[in-house]
């Protein structure tokens, strides 16, 4: 495992999580280039949400580190990840579902502009009896920037339930721009679009890498991770086999083999 | 101020209505975070006690004592809160139960006021008719300005999906503490106000019954807005009232009336059922919130009926 350690954002050494005998993620090595779209795949059951649950706190590790911009993350709750610039979408959608589209957003911002929830006491027990403090009123314009940004703008009002299926996923996406990340989990942000829904899926993740933002994403649509991935990282039963180049991994047998089944040929 | 305006009995409903609309917003302030206490009795016990003893042992003013009581309360309940973080649901239910009996448990062996016998002799205070609704009006607007703000999404959130908010980066261990610890200081408030009003409280004052009712006024009232506490608990408390008066009217009914047998048998039922001394209202209530839970288990308002008076309901992105 020798990385050209030239610009890591995101650091991952010998990392386990064990559950009485099985282990979901067993010593993953794998380092995360700032900028890149980095993509893992693998079979069902392979270990790919248990990584991102353990990258964003959900799950504590049992051995290994975690390193983000260089600074270790162990032992922190997920808001504290979430603050430091780590952001998630969730595989089985989580939105708040009875909030509308502008409010779950705008909850994505309010550990930006409520550090302190001294403050957050403050602003609403105090600030005018009509009319909005500055905070909110910033807030609202960035949501709807990133509602636009994600073409959702018109259903702000709408309750997040309400939504179809592809615009729910999108609207995950929103939210967790919204914490403004540097590096963000995407869990399968195609699952249940349709094919034209999943190319504006794929141009947005680019736009959202031109931003400046660091992007891994475990997915099944072969086409969108061989389209946009910079990196891609082959997990099964936990473990890791095979690291590369969407072509190389295209090629691989190791990989073709954990799909498929042995003595396949294609 | 307000006292002249009132007679004895109607000042005396109009207090224990206000008192009760305050138990019931220091339930839903943690519930507003998804923590559903039935410790509140607790809580109230705790403040009514601590404001008794700074008046009645030390001596202070009223307004100085009921600020401690509500302030010793607060951190109780951030100390309960702790250990409330890591439960839910039902045992969330039965661990701020068990608080409560043993601030009952406290109150029955502490000689110091009066043990089994009660707090007695706590001192008068003449105006809480203008305390309670002072502060009421306080609470209300409050609310109001919680549900628009970014702290009161953040709560609705916690509510909603711990695991999400947190992800988002919303504190929720801090947010869930300070929404039990104020709910709790709100209790203290409630409790102080209320011992120096009856001037009398013992460890009965604060029974179990006592924490299920708080609880009633905010479900039954509607849990999803900050109006349904208030209607909830002025609903409740002035039903007996109500079936009190309903009884008075039927004694106007000629006896001409229910002359045959079988109508005096209605009318003697129906004169019985509503005496609201004994414990028949209890059925009256109990019928209420089975009626109630099946026609509208959300509560006689929620936000969403709210929302067509828009400057009450107003959220977010509504337009």
């Amino acid at each position: 495992m020798s990385e050209p350690a030239t610009d890591v954002c995101l650091g991952v050494r010998g990392l386990t999580k064990q559950i009485g005998g099985f282990y979901p993620l067993r010593d993953l090595d794998m380092d995360v280039a700032r900028g890149h779209i980095h993509a893992m795949i693998g079979p069902n059951g392979a270990g790919k949400t248990t990584f991102f649950n353990l990258l964003s706190g959900v799950l504590a590790a049992d051995s290994g580190q975690i390193t983000f911009e260089g600074r270790a993350l162990d032992d922190q709750r997920p808001s504290k990840r979430t603050l430091k610039g780590i952001a998630r979408t969730f595989q089985n959608i989580r939105l708040f579902r009875h909030m509308t589209v502008l409010e779950n957003v705008m909850i994505g911002q309010h550990c930006r502009s409520y550090v302190s929830i001294w403050k957050a006491l403050r602003d609403a027990a105090f600030h005018r009896p009509f009319g909005e403090v500055r905070e909110e009123r910033e807030m609202r314009a960035h949501a709807m920037e990133l509602l636009e940004f994600l073409g959702l703008a018109d259903k702000r009002g709408a309750r997040a339930s309400d939504l179809p299926y592809g615009e729910q996923r999108k609207l995950e996406l929103a939210r967790a721009l919204a914490t403004q990340p540097r590096l963000l989990l995407l869990d399968e942000p195609a699952a249940g679009m349709n094919p034209h829904e999943t190319e504006e899926l794929d141009d947005v993740i680019t736009r959202i890498r031109e931003r400046g933002v660091t992007i891994v994403l475990v997915e099944h649509d072969m086409n969108l991770v061989m389209n946009i991935s910079d990196r891609v990282t082959v997990l099964n039963f936990g473990t890791k086999i095979a690291d590369g180049l969407p072509k190389e991994i295209q090629g691989d047998p190791t990989v073709i083999e954990a799909y498929l089944g042995q003595d396949v040929s294609l | 101020m307000l006292d002249h305006l009132f007679d004895g009995y109607t000042r005396s409903i109009l207090i224990f209505t206000g008192i009760h609309i305050i138990a019931a917003y220091s339930f839903y302030l943690p519930f507003k975070t998804g923590q559903v206490s039935l410790g509140q009795a607790g809580f109230l016990a705790v403040g009514a006690y601590a404001a008794g003893i700074m008046t009645q042992k030390f001596g202070l003013p009223f307004p100085v004592a009921l600020l401690i009581g509500g302030l010793v309360t607060g951190v109780v309940g951030v100390g309960v809160g702790f250990p409330a973080l890591r439960i839910k649901g039902i045992y969330l239910l039965l661990l701020t139960l068990a608080f409560a009996e043993i601030v009952r448990g406290v109150i029955m062996t502490w000689e110091y006021t009066g043990g089994a016998g009660g707090f007695q002799r706590i001192p008068y205070n003449a105006y809480t008719l203008d305390y309670v609704y002072g502060l009421v009006v306080a609470l209300i607007i409050f609310f109001a300005r919680l549900e628009r703000s970014s702290l009161g999404r953040a709560m609705d959130s916690i509510h909603e999906d711990e695991t999400a908010a947190e992800v988002m980066g919303v504190d929720v261990v801090g947010v869930k503490l300070l929404a039990f610890g104020l709910g709790a200081f709100i209790a203290g408030l409630a409790g102080a106000l209320f011992a120096h009003h009856t001037t009398y409280v013992d460890s009965v004052t604060f029974n179990i019954l006592v924490g299920v009712n708080i609880l009633m006024f905010v479900v039954v009232g509607g849990s999803s807005t900050y109006w349904g506490p208030v209607l909830g608990a002025a609903f409740l408390t002035l039903l007996p009232e109500f079936l009190r008066m309903l009884r008075e009217w039927l004694e106007l009914v000629p006896a001409s009336w229910v002359d045959s047998l079988l109508m005096n048998r209605i009318y003697n039922f129906v004169h019985e059922f509503l005496d609201f001394e004994n414990e028949k209202r209890l059925i009256v209530y109990g019928i209420i919130l089975v009626v109630m839970m099946i026609l509208r288990p959300d509560g006689i308002l929620t936000r969403d009926n709210l929302r067509r008076f828009r400057f009450v309901g107003r959220r977010v992105g509504h337009v």
